[in-house]
C-alpha cells in the first residue's frame, strides 16, 4: 500500500505543471521518508533561505531495488529533469562507472569528509571521485525481547547457535503458537543479500573476493553458514514464513510480540519503542549481532546517500540543496524524530540526539565498524545469482547446497571476468 | 476485393504510420540490440557486435529455460480455467433475470481495478500471519498457518490464484459478445423440434460461440505469457526463483543489471513465442471464419 502511494503521489508530481516561472526549480528524486512532515519542513526551511528555489519532490517507490530501477532508468536516458537523487551505498560504483553520478570533490572536500564515518565515505568514493554525500546510516543489529530473555536468565546471545539455542529454550516453555524465535528479511531481494552477508562474514567467509575478482561462496565457511541458517534458523526456530518477509513485516511481527530476537537496522529501535506502534515498548533490548564461535560479528552497512545527476544543468543549485540536506543540523533533526543513524561522526556524542536515541552509544561499535557490501559496477547482475542461490538454498528444506554453490559461483565468476576485459581502444 | 489504388492507401497510411512507430520500431530495435552486447554500467566495454551469441547464452542459460518453464506452466493452467470460468460467467449473464445489468457490471469489477492494486491486495490475503486466506481456512489455528508466498511450492500456485481471480470476467465479457450475437431462433427452432437444454447447449450454443472462445483463448494466451506486475508486486520472482516467469527474468537483465543486450534477446524470444502462438490461433479462428463463410 506505502508503495502503491508512493507511485500515485510521485505520479501527482509528475503531471503537476510548474507553478512561478520566475522560479528556478530543483527536482529531487526521494522515496516517501518517515515522518513526513520532517521532509516537508527541511524543504520548507531550504526554500526560505535560498528564496526563488523551489524544489520539486518526486516520490518513487520505497524498495531500494524497485527505486534503483526508477533513477536508473532516468540516468540512462539522461534525463536532464532529476537534479538531486537519493542513492543507496550500493549504487555510487555502478552509477559512477556509468558516468551518471556527478563526481563531487570540488564541492565536497576531503577535509570535509572527515566529519563523517569513514566505511559510508569509503562507499561512496569510486577511483579517487566521491559520487555521493551520506545521509545517514544503517547496520545490521539484533533486537532481541528484553523481558523474555530476562525471564529464563539469559543474557543477549554473543554467537549464533547460542541464539538458537536459547529460542529454543523460550519457544518450548513458552507454548505459545504465535510465537517464532528470529524475525529477519529472508524474502528473495537485496535485503537477504545483507542477512546472508552477517552470516557468511562472521564465520571467515566472504560475498566473494574483492581484489582479486574471484567467487567465494562455494569454499566450506560460506557454506557451512548457508547450511545454518536452513537447518537451524528456517527449520528450527523461525516460521517459514519470514521466507517472505522484507523490513516492515519482519518489524511488525517483533513490534506485535510475536517474534523473540529480531534483526533489522537501527530505525527498528524508535519503532519497537513507540508505544502507539508497538506492543513491546520498553521491553526491547539491541546488541550487536551474534557471530560464530570461530568468527566475529559482522554488521551490513547500509544507508542512504544524496547524489547528484551528471545530467543536471543547475548542479551549483543541486550542490546548495545537498550540502543543506547533509548539514549537521539536518542530520540531527533525523537522528531525533526518525531515529536514523547520523552519518557524521560529531552528533554521537552530541547530548540531545543520545536523550532521545540512547541505543545509539551501544550501536556506536557496530555503526563504526559496519561492513559495506563489495564496491563494483556489476553489483546487480552479481546481487541477482546470489538472491537466487541464498533464496534456493535456505526456501527448499532439502536444498543441495554444494550444488547450488557451485553453480552461483561459476555464474558470478563469469559476471567478475566482465571487470578484467580491457576497455575497447 | 478491389486492387490497391491511391484512395485505400491513402486511408491505411495513418494507421499504418501509428503502427509503424510505435509497435514495428521497437520490435526491430529489440531486435537489433539482442545482437549486441552493451552492458550500461560498463560504458568502456562499448557496444560490441556479438551476432547470434546472446541468443546462443540464452537457449544455454539454465535460468532462462527455468523462467521459460515458469511462464509455460503459468500460461498453461491459468488461461483453460480463466476461459471455462468466463464461459460459466457468460452463460450465466445471457440469462435474463432481474438485477442482470447489476451483476454484469459486478463481474467486471476485478478486470476492471489496475494489476498492481490487485496484486497488493492478493499478496495481504496470503500475508502469513494476517492474511485473509489463512483465516477463512483455519481461523484462530495458528499453527497451521500456511506462507503461501513464502513455499517454492505455492508461490507460484497463488500468483495463478488471483491471474484467474482477476482476468477470467475478460474472458466473460467476450464470450458473452459471442453468445449474444446467436439468433435467438435457432433455440426456438430447436425447442419445437423437443431439444434438451444440454442438447442446444452442445448442437447450437457451442459451434457458435467458438470463434468467441478461441478469441478469448487468444487474448488470455498472450497476456499470460507477458505475465509482469504480479509477479513484481507480489514475488519479486522468489522464494527459490520458482516465480521468475520470463518477462520478469527479461526485465531484471534489463533494467536493474543493465545488461541490454541480452535482456534484449529474452524480450525477442518472449515476443517470438506470442506471435507463434497467436499465429497458430489466428489460423484456427481464419479457418472457421472462412468455413462459415463458405456454408453462407
Amino acid at each position: 500500500m506505502v508503495v502503491l502511494t508512493a507511485i500515485l503521489v510521485g505520479l501527482l508530481y509528475i503531471t503537476l505543471p510548474y507553478s512561478g516561472a520566475a522560479e528556478t526549480s530543483l527536482r529531487f528524486v526521494t522515496w516517501r521518508p518517515q515522518p513526513p512532515w520532517l521532509w516537508d519542513q527541511a524543504i520548507a526551511d531550504f526554500e526560505t533561505a535560498h528564496p526563488g528555489i523551489k524544489v520539486v519532490r518526486e516520490v518513487g517507490p520505497h524498495s531500494s531495488t524497485e527505486f534503483h530501477d526508477l533513477v536508473a532508468q532516468k540516468l540512462k536516458n539522461g534525463d536532464a529533469e532529476m537534479d538531486v537523487f537519493f542513492m543507496d551505498v550500493i549504487w555510487p560504483a555502478e552509477f559512477a562507472a556509468a558516468g551518471w553520478a556527478l563526481p563531487l570533490n570540488k564541492f565536497f572536500h576531503t577535509n570535509e569528509q572527515k566529519a563523517f564515518i569513514e566505511a559510508p565515505i569509503l562507499a561512496n568514493t569510486y577511483q579517487g571521485q566521491i559520487y555521493g554525500v551520506p545521509l545517514f546510516i544503517d547496520a545490521g543489529m539484533l533486537y532481541y525481547r528484553r523481558d523474555l530473555l530476562e525471564k529464563y536468565d539469559f543474557s543477549p546471545p554473543g554467537t549464533w547457535p547460542e541464539l538458537v539455542r536459547q529460542a529454543k529454550i523460550i519457544l518450548a516453555k513458552e507454548k505459545d503458537p504465535y510465537l517464532t524465535g528470529l524475525s529477519a528479511q529472508f524474502k528473495q531481494y537485496e535485503g537477504l543479500i545483507c542477512n546472508m552477508m552477517e552470516y557468511i562474514s562472521s564465520n571467515g567467509g566472504e560475498l566473494w573476493d574483492g581484489p582479486t575478482l574471484k567467487a567465494t561462496l562455494h569454499l566450506a565457511k560460506a557454506k557451512e553458514a548457508v547450511r545454518f541458517v536452513r537447518d537451524q534458523i528456517i527449520r528450527e526456530i523461525s516460521h517459514r514464513g519470514v521466507l517472505a518477509y522484507q523490513e516492515p513485516e519482519s518489524l511488525a511481527l517483533f513490534t506485535q510480540g510475536k517474534a523473540i530476537f529480531h534483526r533489522n537496522w537501527p530505525y527498528a529501535w524508535e519503532a519497537a519503542n513507540d508505544p502507539k506502534r508497538s506492543m513491546v515498548a520498553g521491553r526491547v533490548g539491541v546488541t550487536r549481532l551474534p557471530s560464530f564461535p570461530s568468527g566475529k560479528s559482522v554488521a551490513a552497512l547500509g544507508g542512504w546517500q544524496m547524489a547528484i545527476s551528471r545530467f543536471s544543468r543547475k548542479a551549483e543549485l543541486a550542490w546548495k540543496f545537498v550540502a543543506f540536506m547533509t548539514s549537521e543540523e539536518m542530520q540531527k533533526r533525523i537522528a531525533l524524530h526518525a531515529g536514523r543513524a547520523p552519518a557524521r561522526k560529531e552528533l554521537y556524542s552530541d547530548r540531545e540526539v543520545l536523550k532521545k536515541n540512547p541505543q545509539f552509544s551501544s550501536q556506536i561499535e557496530a555503526l563504526m565498524q559496519a561492513v559495506p557490501r563489495p564496491r563494483t559496477p556489476v553489483y546487480l547482475p552479481l546481487s541477482n545469482i546470489m538472491q537466487r542461490y541464498f533464496s534456493s538454498a535456505i526456501a527448499i528444506p532439502d536444498s543441495n547446497i554444494d550444488q547450488l554453490a557451485g553453480v552461483a559461483a561459476r555464474d558470478m565468476n563469469r559476471v567478475l571476468d566482465l571487470l578484467r576485459e580491457r576497455p575497447r581502444p | 476485393m478491389k486492387g490497391s489504388n491511391d484512395p485505400v492507401l491513402r486511408f491505411l497510411a495513418p494507421s499504418f504510420l501509428f503502427v509503424a512507430l510505435f509497435s514495428l520500431y521497437p520490435i526491430i530495435e529489440s531486435f537489433r540490440l539482442s545482437l549486441y552486447r552493451m552492458i550500461l554500467t560498463l560504458p568502456w566495454l562499448g557496444q560490441k557486435f556479438v551476432g547470434l551469441e546472446n541468443y546462443q547464452d540464452l537457449f544455454g542459460d539454465p535460468v532462462a529455460l527455468q523462467s521459460l518453464l515458469t511462464s509455460i506452466t503459468f500460461v498453461a493452467v491459468t488461461t483453460p480455467i480463466e476461459v471455462l470460468l468466463g464461459l460459466g460467467m457468460a452463460l450465466v449473464l445471457n440469462e435474463s433475470f432481474r438485477g442482470r445489468g447489476w451483476l454484469r457490471a459486478i463481474v467486471l469489477v476485478p478486470w476492471a481495478i489496475p494489476t498492481v492494486v490487485a496484486s497488493q491486495m492478493w499478496r495481504f490475503i496470503f500475508n502469513d500471519r494476517y492474511g485473509l486466506f489463512n483465516f477463512v481456512l483455519f481461523g484462530d489455528a495458528t499453527d497451521r498457518y500456511w506462507a503461501p508466498l513464502a513455499e517454492p511450492g505455492l508461490a507460484l500456485l497463488s500468483i495463478m490464484v488471483a491471474d484467474i481471480w482477476k482476468t477470467s470476467s475478460f474472458a466473460a465479457l467476450i464470450i458473452l459478445a459471442g453468445l449474444q450475437a446467436i439468433p435467438r431462433e435457432l433455440y426456438e427452432a430447436a425447442s419445437i423440434d423437443g431439444a434438451s437444454a444440454w442438447q442446444k447447449f452442445r448442437l447450437i450454443t457451442l459451434p457458435l460461440v467458438k470463434p468467441a472462445l478461441l478469441l478469448a483463448l487468444l487474448f488470455r494466451t498472450i497476456d499470460a505469457l507477458k505475465v509482469f506486475d504480479l509477479v513484481f508486486v507480489m514475488t519479486q520472482g522468489g522464494p527459490a526463483d520458482t516465480t521468475n516467469v520470463l518477462q520478469f527474468y527479461g526485465y531484471k537483465k534489463s533494467f536493474a543489471e543493465g545488461m541490454i543486450g541480452y535482456g534484449s534477446a529474452i524480450a525477442v524470444a518472449v515476443f517470438s513465442l506470442s506471435l507463434i502462438l497467436a499465429l497458430v490461433y489466428i489460423r484456427l479462428l481464419g479457418a472457421r471464419l472462412l468455413a462459415r463463410e463458405q456454408r453462407a
